[in-house]
């Protein structure tokens, strides 16, 4: 089976909008999915200013689906559903 | 060429404050340092407050490039007189010297200085001015010249005498003994900073004091002309999207150390150049985002909200472990600090829902310059692209 890719935007304003508390997932992904999930940071999307006027930051993307305003469920809860679980 | 330079000081044993007494300026767009080294008759409280007094008198006469010799007998009269003694008495090494290599020296009781260049010591010629109103005072002015990798060492008498009466060294150390301690090092180490040389010879001088106790205040004044070390730093993404090529290469060309400060700046270089950059996920970077990689640069980090934390570690002296206080050792590692600033505005910091005020890069780049130039005494130039 394809691994799930999970990208975690850690630039300036998805950091400030929330992304710091997505740090976490460090920890918990791979707890929980072990090597199913490979996590990685990225400086800036390139979402935050295409829509800045309604900021939905923090982003997340899993795979290609993007999790806008991101927390650390929402996120699982993507990832389960790509998963299949 | 840059004038590198560092004093190392011991105090006296059990005594609690420094006969000694160093006081340095640097004017960096003058390119001019500066310093003096005093000597206070004794030790203790009031060869301090003599050591003191001459010093930071001098330097300020000098500074001012006011005649020296006035200067010194202002100095000479307006110390206070020892009780005990009857006299007033303290001991300088003073030098003013351009990154061109022109020195002027002056000296009055302290050891002769010494200058090394190539592992020889030279011998400089002087004048000797005779005090007016003062009859054992005699000052000896040097002037000269500096070439690149040239040294200068300062001392005071402690570290000339230390150990006098011991078998080893009935006259102490002697400035013969000293020499050979700094050769020595230099051989071993001749790219060795005036910090570490300093403090190394502070270090052997107490070694050779018997029961490692100092008899005497002891400081080493170093300098040491090099070549500057310089850092380039690029924040910001261009302000014309079509030249981001050209400064993407024009960053990567330069040849000192580099580093990038913004998320966004990094993605562009990397996307020039073709160089892929790899943002870390940690745990413990608290309030800041952490470190990114990125082949061929120094340092990586995000851009406004780490600019500002080293902003105020730069005011406050005042650090945690995290990207904003790499980024400030990387920036005091430096000797002349070049920015490369993007005007493009990030309109997503301007988002009014954003929890906190970010403030224009310009501005935190314009407050980092002063602080580096005037508490640092860096020399920084900003280009805005
Ligand atoms: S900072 Fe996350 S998309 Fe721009």
């Amino acid at each position: 089976m394809a691994k799930v890719e999970v990208k975690v935007c850690l630039g300036t304003t998805c950091f400030v909008m929330g992304g710091s508390n997505l740090q976490e997932l460090n920890d918990i992904i791979p707890q929980k999915y072990g090597d199913k999930v490979e996590l990685s940071a990225a400086n800036c999307l390139g979402l935050c200013s295409i829509n800045w006027e309604y900021s939905k930051a923090p982003y997340v993307k899993v795979n290609e689906e993007v999790v806008s305003e991101a927390t650390v469920e929402k996120v699982l809860e993507e990832i389960d559903k790509q998963l299949g679980n | 060429m840059f004038i590198d330079i560092a004093c190392s000081q011991k105090k006296k044993y059990n005594q609690n404050a420094y006969g000694d007494y160093f006081a340095s300026n640097r004017f960096p767009n003058m390119n001019r340092v500066v310093a003096v080294l005093s000597d206070g008759l004794g030790s203790g409280i009031k060869a301090n407050i003599l050591a003191c007094m001459t010093s930071t008198m001098l330097l300020k006469f000098m500074e001012s490039h006011f005649d020296i010799e006035k200067s010194c007998e202002i100095i000479m009269n307006s110390l206070p007189v020892c009780k005990v003694r009857g006299i007033s008495y303290s001991t300088f090494s003073a030098i003013d010297c351009y990154d061109d290599g022109n020195a002027k020296i002056v000296e009055e009781g302290n050891p002769d200085f010494i200058w090394i260049r190539n592992g020889e010591v030279l011998k400089p010629e002087y004048q000797s001015i005779q005090s007016k109103d003062f009859k054992n005072r005699k000052m000896k002015v040097y002037n000269i010249q500096l070439e690149k990798y040239d040294r200068i060492i300062f001392c005071s008498d402690g570290a000339t005498q230390v150990a006098m009466g011991s078998k080893r060294y009935p006259l102490g150390l002697e400035r013969s003994g000293l020499i050979k301690i700094i050769l020595n090092k230099l051989e071993q180490e001749p790219e060795i900073s005036s910090k570490n040389l300093s403090e190394y010879l502070v270090k052997q001088i107490e070694l050779i004091a018997p029961n490692k106790e100092l008899k005497d205040d002891t400081s080493i004044l170093s300098i040491y002309c090099r070549d500057p070390r310089e850092s380039l730093i690029f924040t910001g993404p261009p302000f014309h999207g079509e030249k981001d090529n050209y400064y993407a290469k024009t960053f990567m060309e330069f040849k000192g150390k580099k580093a990038i400060s913004g998320g966004t700046t990094a993605n562009i270089i990397s996307r020039e150049l073709n160089i892929p950059v790899i943002a870390k996920l940690s745990m413990n970077s608290g309030k800041l985002p952490g470190l990114s990689e990125m082949a061929g640069v120094d340092l990586v980090t995000e851009g406004i909200l780490t600019l500002t934390k080293t902003l105020e570690y730069l005011e406050s002296g005042n650090t945690e472990e995290n990207a904003a206080k790499t980024l400030m050792d990387f920036l005091l590692d430096s000797d002349v600090i070049n920015f490369l600033v993007g005007a493009q505005m990030n309109k997503a910091h301007y988002d009014p829902n954003l929890p906190i005020e970010i403030e224009i890069r310009k501005n935190i780049i314009k407050k980092i310059a002063k602080v580096l130039e005037e508490k640092y005494l860096k020399k920084v130039n900003v280009q805005f692209v």
